[in-house]
């Protein structure tokens, strides 16, 4: 098959690409600056992977794991960092990243972004094995901040202080989850704007947006679950300006993997990111020119 | 974590999270319910004619106790499900439902063909580039897409009538007609499940196998295994091949 070529991706508004919307994409051409897709979506072969293999043509994609399992103490599986080089050789994307979580333990995985507890011990096993993947792969990682429900006792590492110092001993980028900035922030009490303050600037290389739900728990208290289900919140799309304003223009992503909506939904939240971020150029123009 | 997330223990976890207002337990629910909604949704994409007899609230229940017993092991989903038709077949509530584990079992296959590596159909014109000494000794490669399902029931025209949701046709299935031999291939147009005798299917099961050609076809219980063979090549049913040793 011949190469399809590396298309970097733009400091713009993309939309996660999910089954449900491959026809209409593929039909359509939506006016979407880039697309991101789940790593583990193709890794077999067949309809799903010729489709995006046409579909990728025309758009800067970005491939974004949720398998890899980075902070395992076990270490990572080899057969899955195998597959994850791959479907990378194949795809060409113009970004890879994965979360600072873990899910497999004991050679089980548990289907989902478990919290680390944030300590020496961890940070030491994910910068090791970012360090792994990045030479496995001969590229850069973006790591993703999780949505997290609870935390550790034994933890000492803030996590916004755990993900610098991820970036900056593995080189690696920050993909800031401003989403899950929020819902961390409310579940555990943190000032989601120090969160943002704390990360590296420079490191940031790019951001996602989704909608997140509030869940009521028996007792009275509110959860907020990053259920990817609904559009953006109002105080996240308030706290994405905030991101902008401090990192510079970052490649976006609206994601929706619940209740997944009509295509049109999802590039409305496109159109509203791109219109953040060209707000947030012109406010930069102007701070440059006074 | 792990007692917690699978088996609904959330004693020895519940001991190291900060409690902060909200129990542990309920904070750990969270994780618990992502778990099993993800594992469920991924068993009702790889078994949806499953899903659809047995009913939403039974299927549920089914693949949470499923999942209890064998959690997945491996990140990639698609992958995810494997003895789900053994579970069935060994499951009481379902156990009125007979033909249930042959459609399971179907769906797996199906499934498996969907998701498998691409590859090239073995070209015909290398085999008969070959002397006729080593055309005996071919061990032929089955295509990833391709995999063979027997079930006691008519498990193909079960899966078709409900994916289909014709009731007509389910209604006419004869359970009584025996068991059936099927060949499931994904093609370009999409997967495949066609029926063959049991002859014809041992034939192909032991040519996927990579049972030297001269043996599969000396030891066949079919009188049409060149008919049979010339059907697979030319549906690109093999990917590739190589020579058994000479004895």
């Amino acid at each position: 098959m011949p190469k399809i070529g590396h298309h970097p991706i733009p400091a713009k508004a993309g939309i996660g690409l999910r089954f449900p919307h491959h026809q209409a994409v593929a039909d359509t051409r939506p006016a979407v600056a880039w697309l991101e897709v789940h790593t583990e979506n193709y890794m077999g072969g067949g309809t799903p992977l010729r489709c995006l293999e046409a579909i990728r043509r025309d758009y800067p994609l970005s491939l974004h794991g949720v398998g890899l399992s980075l902070g395992s103490a076990e270490g990572l599986d080899v057969a899955h960092v195998e597959r994850v080089r791959r479907t990378v050789d194949r795809l060409e994307p113009g970004l890879v990243s994965e979360h600072l979580s873990w899910s497999v333990v004991g050679g089980t995985y548990l289907a989902d972004l478990l919290p680390l507890p944030m300590t020496e011990e961890a940070l030491a096993i994910v910068c090791r094995q970012v360090d792994q993947m990045q030479a496995y792969l001969k590229r850069r990682l973006l790591i993703e901040n999780p949505s997290t429900y609870l935390r550790f006792r034994h933890s000492t590492i803030p996590e916004w202080e755990f993900l610098a110092r991820v970036a900056g001993r593995t080189g690696c980028g920050i993909l800031c989850d401003v989403n899950n900035i929020y819902v961390s922030a409310c579940n555990h009490g943190w000032d989601a704007s120090a969160y943002l303050a704390a990360l590296p600037p420079s490191a940031i290389g790019e951001i996602h947006l989704a909608g997140h739900a509030v869940r009521k728990l028996e007792d009275g208290h509110i959860l907020r679950i990053d259920d990817h289900g609904s559009r953006v919140a109002p105080e996240v799309w308030k706290l994405y300006a905030e991101a902008l304003a401090r990192f510079g223009p970052v490649p976006t992503l609206v994601e929706w993997d619940t209740d997944v909506p009509p295509l049109e939904v999802l590039i409305d939240e496109a159109a509203r990111a791109a219109a953040v971020l060209d707000e947030a150029d012109r406010e930069r123009a102007c701070a440059i020119a006074a | 974590m792990l007692r917690s997330v699978v088996a609904r223990d959330d004693a020895k976890a519940g001991a190291h999270v900060v409690a902060d207002g909200i129990e542990p337990a309920a904070r750990l629910g969270i994780y618990r319910n992502t778990f099993a909604s993800v594992l469920t949704n991924a068993l009702r994409l790889s078994y949806p004619a499953v899903h659809r007899l047995v009913a939403a609230e039974c299927f549920e229940g089914t693949a949470r106790l499923f999942m209890e017993e064998q959690p997945p092991q491996c990140a990639n989903l698609d992958e995810y499900g494997t003895g789900f038709a053994e579970f069935l077949a060994r499951f009481p509530p379902v156990a009125a439902l007979a033909y249930l584990p042959g459609v399971a079992r179907l769906e797996w296959a199906v499934n498996r063909a969907l998701h498998a590596e691409d590859a090239e159909p073995l070209n015909v014109a290398r085999l008969a580039a070959l002397t006729e000494d080593e055309q005996a000794r071919v061990r032929l490669a089955p295509h990833p897409g391709v995999g063979l399902v027997r079930a006691d029931y008519p498990a193909d025209a079960i899966w078709r009538a409900v994916l289909d949701e014709d009731d007509a046709a389910l209604a006419s299935i004869d359970l009584a007609s025996g068991p059936v031999w099927l060949l499931v291939h994904r093609a370009e147009t999409g997967v495949e499940v066609s029926r063959f005798t049991e002859g014809a299917w041992w034939f192909s099961a032991a040519l996927f196998a990579g049972r030297p050609l001269h043996e599969a076809v000396a030891e066949a219980r079919c009188t049409d295994s060149h008919a049979v063979l010339a059907e697979h090549l030319a549906a690109g049913r093999f990917a590739g091949f190589s020579l058994a040793e000479t004895s």
